[in-house]
């Protein structure tokens, strides 16, 4: 006789699952993405088109991902597959559609823990006062590209230093799946988050009462510094550009599109709210972005370095901005070593919160689809990410990372949002939907929102999916930019992206069959 | 930082404040019946 499935896990408390989905948005782009989009796109008026696109595309789809997981998570399923499933159950081609939902998250894993641990190295070096001794710009890039692995300098002769962090960043997020949604990732992100929204204060308080430090120079004052950042350039309104970068930015930050909040929302009971959760988790990470983002990396910048460099440091992208400017500007400052600690550890524990997060879809889908317990889920998906992990370390300057981050990162993203929006809205239906929606709500949504998530959200998706599509897609697509020494190393890793998709659509097609075996040998 | 930034940043922290308190209020304000 078959044993009886054990019963899912669940959340231990509402500000437990809050926090979790708020600490899987607050990531590293919070605190460096967010500041250059501003900055390079129309400054204060960036936020005119953030926060249309906040209120049209982002809560919209941050209250399609959780009802939709509380209502697969109803019928026992953690994952997209499963959950499109429920929906429409009698398609047998829908799920399939899910499988953009585990891939998706499953690939940033891959390179993202990397990433997270030069954040704990970093902290680990400022602790110890390495990096703030550092004041010069080509030093601290030397000591990065050192520290990457890319060259053997005075600082790093080899790799080993970034990979003993990695180990620990890799075996900490491993830890903590193991330990399960309510004694690893709800402890996690109840003891982090506060954490790091006091860290973020902390450092903005800090920056905001930085003035004008060099009495030479008293333009290059905080209000100015804000001012790089916020004064409007009305103009930029008539770019379709500075539209998508808006609506993008709200779609990266808000971790929607990627599978996570789906498989979060599935731990929760049928009576659950998730209009006024979700919405809560959304403000939290505004807070992170706009507020603390806003205002620590580039004033800052800007009174030390003026109004000609910044826009340079702007350009740079958002690693330099946070690991090479961000510890020239804190060597500065006194007490540069805490600070630089601060910023390290803040962006460490925004990392942790969203891989966690990131590993728990491909965790969730062995669960529940293949009734294998959690300890071995979190074993399995530790072997296999593992391996995987070591190719982004090891060609991260042959444009792995980058392939990775365009397939898992972002073309996934856009591309399962607009699936997720079409299947709720229309093929779920919108009078079903909006009934979910409100199933065991605190807040009423607006009716105006019924309008917004049938026709606005699936539309404003289309037509960023096909913008984005043309502008990055097709170039990125036919190695454009690829230098021809890469161009083997990035046609591999495509190559191995394609066989992940397709070994994972093939676990949904034995999952499926073994459901029906089941199912047939009960009735029998 | 000229005018029009300080309407456009105030406007958006005080947003983002606003909506904040709006949800923690109404998560810990939320009555318990049993």
């Amino acid at each position: 006789m078959r044993q009886l499935k054990a019963k899912r896990e669940s959340w231990g408390s509402r500000l437990g699952i809050i926090m979790a989905v708020a600490g899987s948005a607050v990531g590293l782009g919070n605190f460096l993405r967010f500041p250059v989009q501003a900055a390079g796109n129309g400054g204060g008026a960036f936020m005119i088109p953030y926060f249309v696109a906040l209120l049209v595309l982002g809560i919209p789809l941050v209250w399609i991902e959780w009802a939709l997981g509380r209502y697969g998570g109803g019928f026992e399923h953690g994952t997209a597959p499963g959950i499109f499933h429920s929906l429409l159950q009698k398609n047998r081609f829908v799920k399939y559609f899910g499988v953009i939902g585990i891939f998706g998250p499953f690939v940033i894993y891959i390179y993202y823990t990397f990433i997270e641990s030069w954040t704990l190295g970093y902290s680990f070096y400022s602790f110890k006062g390495v990096l703030t001794q550092l004041h010069d710009q080509a030093l601290i890039q030397s000591f990065l590209r050192g520290y990457q692995g890319l060259e053997q300098n005075a600082f790093f002769s080899s790799i080993v230093p970034a990979y003993i962090f990695f180990l620990i960043a890799f075996f900490l997020n491993i830890v903590v799946i193991y330990y399960g949604i309510r004694g690893g990732i709800e402890v996690l992100c109840k003891i982090a988050l506060p954490v790091l929204f006091l860290f973020g204060i902390i450092l903005a308080v800090r920056v905001l009462t930085l003035g004008a430090p060099d009495p030479a120079k008293p333009d290059w004052n905080l209000a100015n510094g804000l001012g790089f950042l916020w004064n409007p350039d009305f103009g930029a309104l008539k770019s379709a550009k500075v539209w998508l970068a808006a609506a993008g930015q709200i779609f990266f930050t808000l971790s929607v599109g990627i599978g996570v909040i789906l498989t979060y929302a599935s731990y929760l009971s049928r009576g659950d709210d998730v209009a006024l959760s979700g919405l809560t988790a959304v403000s939290m990470n505004e807070f992170a972005e706009v507020i603390l983002g806003g205002c620590i990396v580039i004033p800052a910048a800007f009174v030390f370095f003026g109004p000609v460099d910044v826009q340079a440091i702007a350009k740079q992208g958002a690693f330099d901005l946070g690991f090479v400017t961000m510890p020239l500007i804190l060597g500065k400052i006194p007490m540069a070593s805490v600070l630089s600690f601060l910023w390290f550890t803040l962006l460490f524990l925004a990392g942790v919160t969203s891989s966690v997060s990131l590993a728990q879809p491909a965790v969730a889908f062995l669960e529940d689809e293949f009734d294998i317990s959690r300890k071995k889920a979190v074993g399995i998906f530790a072997i296999v990410s593992f391996v995987l992990c070591q190719p982004a370390i090891f060609f991260l300057s042959r444009g792995v990372v980058n392939e990775l981050d365009f397939w898992g990162g972002t073309f996934c993203l856009v591309l399962f949002g607009t699936v997720e929006a079409i299947l709720f809205a229309w093929v779920f239906g919108m009078d079903k939907a909006w009934e979910e929606i409100h199933h065991g709500a605190d807040i009423a949504v607006p009716r105006v929102y019924k309008f917004v998530i049938r026709y606005i959200t699936p539309v404003f998706l289309l037509v960023i999916l096909g913008f984005w599509f043309y502008q990055e897609g097709l170039p990125t697509i036919m190695l454009k930019g690829v230098s021809e020494a890469d161009k083997p190393f990035v046609f591999w890793t495509r190559l191995g992206l394609i066989v992940l998709f397709a070994v994972l659509a093939v676990l949904v097609k034995v999952a499926w069959r073994r459901r029906d075996k089941r199912r047939e040998k009960e009735l029998v | 930082m000229n005018f029009s930034g300080w309407v456009l940043l105030v406007l958006s922290w005080s947003g983002i404040i606003a909506l904040a308190s709006f949800c923690f209020y109404k998560i810990f304000s939320k009555k318990v019946v049993k």
